[in-house]
């Protein structure tokens, strides 16, 4: 009985303006973010591969011991996603590289050993091009397929009321439930049709391009969106539904759905962040700068003050200044490390209030299966913060597994003079695990989900017990 | 008779539901992000005003003339509330250096705590109304002529003795009376919580300037209302004339802006461009370099080097670096130092010093403004022309050209912030006058305060003035008669096409 009354919807919508209007949309979008994709991702691809290339050969130039570790890798480079027309994520506005860098100090013969600086770039501030949302598929699914949702099923209830018709399929022996499942098959039905067809015309642009490979891995990761997709329309044809059976009118239920629809996904989330940031201060990059150089200035005095009268034993004062270096390296790493981790702190606790709206949680869920976004942009600064370690780590024990170095590192003449070979030194390489994807996405999925069974069984409920 | 008409329609729409709901919804996002906007304009002013007050810490810290940079800082715009535009994007504090005449691309950002918070879209005034009226107005315009017509109302109306014209300009008015009571309240609301904000201070002719906002909020109404009523009357069913008008919404507010601006690639013939004036740019610099060292060659100081083996007991030593940014062309030579006190066997070296800054000054002076010659039409073609053909295309929907005009309004338009900018350039000549006035090139206190400290008070002091509210009209002008223009075209199409179409 469920598929006649499925059947029946599908019919009275393949016919019907609405459908062609949202094949015509879902297309045009798909078609575009393709396009665009790979008008831009080759590029992309081609500065990072140069970046890193470059990044490397400067590592390989070094043999010095000392200037290894003086000069460190440089800066290190966020690979971007092959899947980044799924989600953009903020790309434009997070880093692509987090800087690294040594300070020369004026005084005497020391340098101050490589660090990472956690300073952005605002590449944002010379744009004077207008903002807009990026055409990726978190727009064309977070904010078009859901309208289009609710322009399916406003009236699928209330418009078989006021026609009369509702009557009459109840008075057939139909229970209540089945035909609430079957306008909803019927509905879910006709829009994922043209949808799936558009991903597909999409992904066969993308997949066929000689510029873009597609693995397994990433064919894994669409599908899973493309799940978290039909989901999350699933979550905007029960809505309908709810307000469809609980309203007598369709204008009335027609105005209550796309004021919801705007509140909840247009305004709700560039509402709540604002008022939320307010709860947190981070350090500001004025207050961080500050904050290095007062730290800096203080180790130099103590050191300064240590070292004043030790001219006559120059093994000591070469310790010391090992001990200076290494000390300013250590407490730049930490007061670094505090100010990324509260920027993020305070951007985490925005992203979870925003996801009281279903479009924040879907963009989240994009992104954290994508690889982009600020999740991504996370997970990457502490792949490098590990990298930075390891780095550190291998510049001792080269100098511990030579015999002939004095062991004071942070100077040169106190460190091992043997030439390093240049592949032996650890590379950075960015990348993201699936496994960890999921560990992230989990919150959202369940989120996701409890939302759809809210407004399901609210709908039901709703159709259940209203006079026809 | 027409009043009739507009009385019936007005009961008719303001017991609506739909009435009540755009009242509601509009008052409760005005004020909650009109709440949300002050509080950020109150943290950007108390950043405007902190870096003023390290700007005058710095002058008293300021000995010489080349001892540290001389920044100015652009203030907050309060009618951003309304419409952000480029206001909180573009850099608010610009480095006042004779060796490089000042551009928008040469700002830096000051009061950043967190640069990842532009992972959020920050959401203005004139957003919620581009949104949201929109609409409201196609909500209530869809069924203006199709239902009347479905449900035979229109057939008996027109029984009457009235014109088809007097029933369409009845139900104009009535809808946009209707219409204008939610905007009007929103927006007298959020005027209301801004001046209550003590830190925000509104002159008159910022009221002048929220009118014509305000004027152009009801153009851009009527569009949107027009644009519904010309669908219903095309139309023959309501449910038709819902879903093109929902389509047409979406289309326009939400899918043309984005698309369009995706689809379109920068041109490839910026990069030449670029190139080239990078090429050129270099050339003057190098030229002179080449002066310079010919003129230090020359000096009877052996070495040829700008430090004359000065020796210095305090204060910091000097520096002489070239600053280059190749995206923004920008390029230039700092050079100058900070003594505080001198070595006293380096007296003699000074006058050899003095003579090279008389010299290098005036060089470096011409050498920026002739790279701002060649920099000008350069950054125009690279940055300018893109983003200026970026906002033609949007005026292809009602939303880009309503944007267009309330930033016009605001004054956090392009234009409104490159005021700016040109009013930093004219600080510069004025400082390099000063220079000029003190004889400061070839002076002592260029690089050495140790015979005195120089005397910045008597530099005037930086001011900027947002342009005069005629200014800002002008600006806004061509777009609100774009906005004007559609309305009275849709209207006569309406006409036509009522005035033909059976009952």
């Amino acid at each position: 009985m469920i598929w006649h009354i499925t059947k029946r919807e599908l019919y009275d919508n393949l016919i019907s303006l609405r459908f062609a209007l949202a094949t015509f949309l879902l297309f045009g979008l798909m078609l575009t973010n393709a396009v665009v994709y790979l008008r831009e991702h080759p590029e992309r691809m081609q500065k990072y591969h140069d970046d890193v290339t470059e990044a490397q050969n400067e590592l390989s130039t070094r043999t010095h011991l000392y200037d290894i570790a003086v000069h460190g890798p440089g800066s290190l480079y966020k690979k971007p996603s092959v899947l980044q027309f799924c989600a953009e994520g903020g790309d434009v506005f997070l880093s692509d590289r987090v800087f690294g860098g040594f300070l020369h100090w004026q005084d005497g013969n020391l340098t101050g050993f490589w660090s990472t600086l956690y300073h952005y770039p605002n590449p944002d501030s010379k744009n004077i091009r207008p903002d807009t949302i990026k055409v990726d598929w978190g727009f064309v699914i977070g904010y078009v397929l859901s309208l289009i949702a609710i322009l399916f099923t406003f009236d699928s209830i209330s418009g078989d009321r006021e026609h009369g018709t509702l009557r009459l399929t109840l008075a057939n022996a139909i229970p209540r439930h089945t035909v609430l499942i079957g306008k909803f098959l019927g509905a879910l039905v006709s829009i994922s049709v043209p949808f799936t067809l558009a991903v597909l015309a999409n992904l066969l642009i993308i997949s066929t391009s000689s510029a873009v490979q597609l693995s397994t891995d990433a064919w894994s990761r669409l599908a899973i969106i493309f799940c978290i997709a039909i989901l999350y329309l699933c979550l905007f044809l029960a809505l309908g539904l709810l307000v469809s059976s609980l309203v007598q009118r369709n204008a009335a239920s027609l105005v209550i759905l796309l004021l919801t629809w705007v509140v909840f996904v247009v305004f709700m989330p560039s509402t709540l962040a604002p008022i939320t940031s307010g709860f947190s201060k981070p350090m500001g990059h004025y207050e961080y700068t500050q904050r290095r150089s007062k730290l800096h200035e203080q180790l130099k005095s103590e050191y300064e003050a240590r070292v004043q009268n030790m001219d006559a034993f120059p093994s000591k004062k070469m310790e010391l200044a090992g001990e200076f270096v290494m000390n300013d390296v250590a407490q730049r790493i930490n007061l670094g490390q505090e100010y990324v981790s509260q920027q993020h702190a305070q951007i985490q606790l925005m992203r979870s209030v925003t996801r009281i709206s279903p479009v924040a949680i879907v963009q989240h869920l994009f992104e954290s299966f994508a690889g982009s976004g600020f999740e991504r942009h996370r997970h990457f600064v502490e792949n490098v913060q590990r990298y930075a370690r390891e780095y550190r780590e291998f510049v001792m024990d080269m100098d511990r597994s030579d015999p002939d170095s004095p062991h004071i590192i942070g100077v040169r003449e106190g460190m091992s003079q043997k030439p390093v070979n240049p592949e032996s030194i650890p590379i950075f390489e960015d990348r993201l695990s699936l496994s960890h994807d999921f560990n992230a996405a989990a919150i959202d999925l369940f989120l996701l989900v409890l939302f759809l069974v809210v407004l399901l069984s609210g709908a039901y409920l709703a159709f259940v017990r209203i006079d026809v | 008779m027409l009043k009739t008409l507009i009385r019936r329609e007005l009961l008719d729409n303001l017991m609506t539901f739909r009435f009540a709901a755009a009242v509601f919804i509009m008052l409760l996002l005005v004020v909650a992000n009109t709440a949300v906007l002050i509080k950020d304009h109150e943290r950007r002013l108390e950043s405007y005003n902190t870096a003023l007050k390290n700007y005058h810490e710095n002058t008293q810290e300021r000995k010489t003339y080349t001892s540290m940079p001389l920044d100015v800082a652009r203030p907050p715009n309060p009618l951003s509330i309304f419409n952000v535009g480029l206001d909180k994007r573009l850099g608010n504090e610009i480095w006042i250096f004779h060796g490089l005449v000042p551009t928008l691309w040469d700002a830096r950002m000051h009061g950043i705590t967190n640069p990842l918070l532009k992972l959020f879209a920050s959401i203005d005034i004139v957003f919620i109304f581009e949104v949201v009226l929109s609409l409201m107005a196609l909500i209530f315009a869809y069924d203006a002529l199709a239902g009347e017509r479905e449900r035979g109302t229109l057939r008996l109306v027109l029984t009457h003795p009235v014109s088809r014209g007097q029933i369409l300009l009845a139900k104009y008015i009535s809808a946009m009376i209707c219409l204008l009571v939610p905007l009007l309240i929103s927006l007298i609301l959020a005027v209301i919580l801004l001046t209550t904000s003590t830190s925000i201070s509104l002159s008159a002719g910022d009221f002048f300037r929220i009118g014509g906002i305000i004027l152009s909020s009801v153009a851009y109404l009527s569009v949107f209302y027009l644009v519904g009523m010309l669908i219903s009357a095309a139309t023959r069913r309501t449910g038709t004339a819902l879903m093109l008008a929902m389509f047409v919404w979406g289309f326009w507010v939400l899918v043309y802006p984005n698309v369009i601006l995706a689809t379109i690639a920068s041109p490839d013939t910026s990069q030449a461009s670029a190139e080239s004036a990078k090429n050129q740019i270099q050339q003057i610099w190098e030229e002179l370099d080449r002066e310079r060292k010919k003129f230090l060659a020359n000096d009877a100081v052996p070495g040829g080097s700008p430090r004359f083996g000065i020796r210095i007991e305090s204060g910091f030593n000097y520096y002489e670096y070239p600053i280059i940014d190749s995206s923004v062309l920008k390029h230039t030579l700092v050079s100058g130092a900070n003594i505080l006190k001198l070595h006293s066997e380096s007296e003699p070296m000074v006058p050899h010093a003095q003579n090279y800054y008389r010299y290098l000054g005036p060089q470096i002076i011409d050498a920026a403004e002739r790279t701002w010659l060649i920099r000008k039409p350069a950054l125009e073609t690279i940055f300018v022309q893109p983003a200026r053909l970026d906002r033609i295309l949007l005026r292809f929907s009602p939303v880009g050209i309503y944007d267009a005009a309330t930033q016009a309004w605001a004054g956090t338009d392009l234009s409104g912030l490159k005021d700016f900018f040109t009013a930093a350039r004219k600080h510069r000549r004025v400082m390099i006058d000063f220079y000029y006035d003190k004889k400061a090139f070839g002076s002592r206190q260029w690089f050495a305060a140790d015979k005195g400290a120089v005397e910045w008070e008597s530099l005037p002091q930086f001011s900027f003035q947002r342009s005069s509210t005629q200014t800002n009209a002008a600006r806004a002008l061509p777009d609100l008669l774009l906005l004007l223009m559609m309305n009275i075209f849709l209207f006569m199409f309406i006409f036509l096409i009522f005035i033909r179409s059976e009952v």
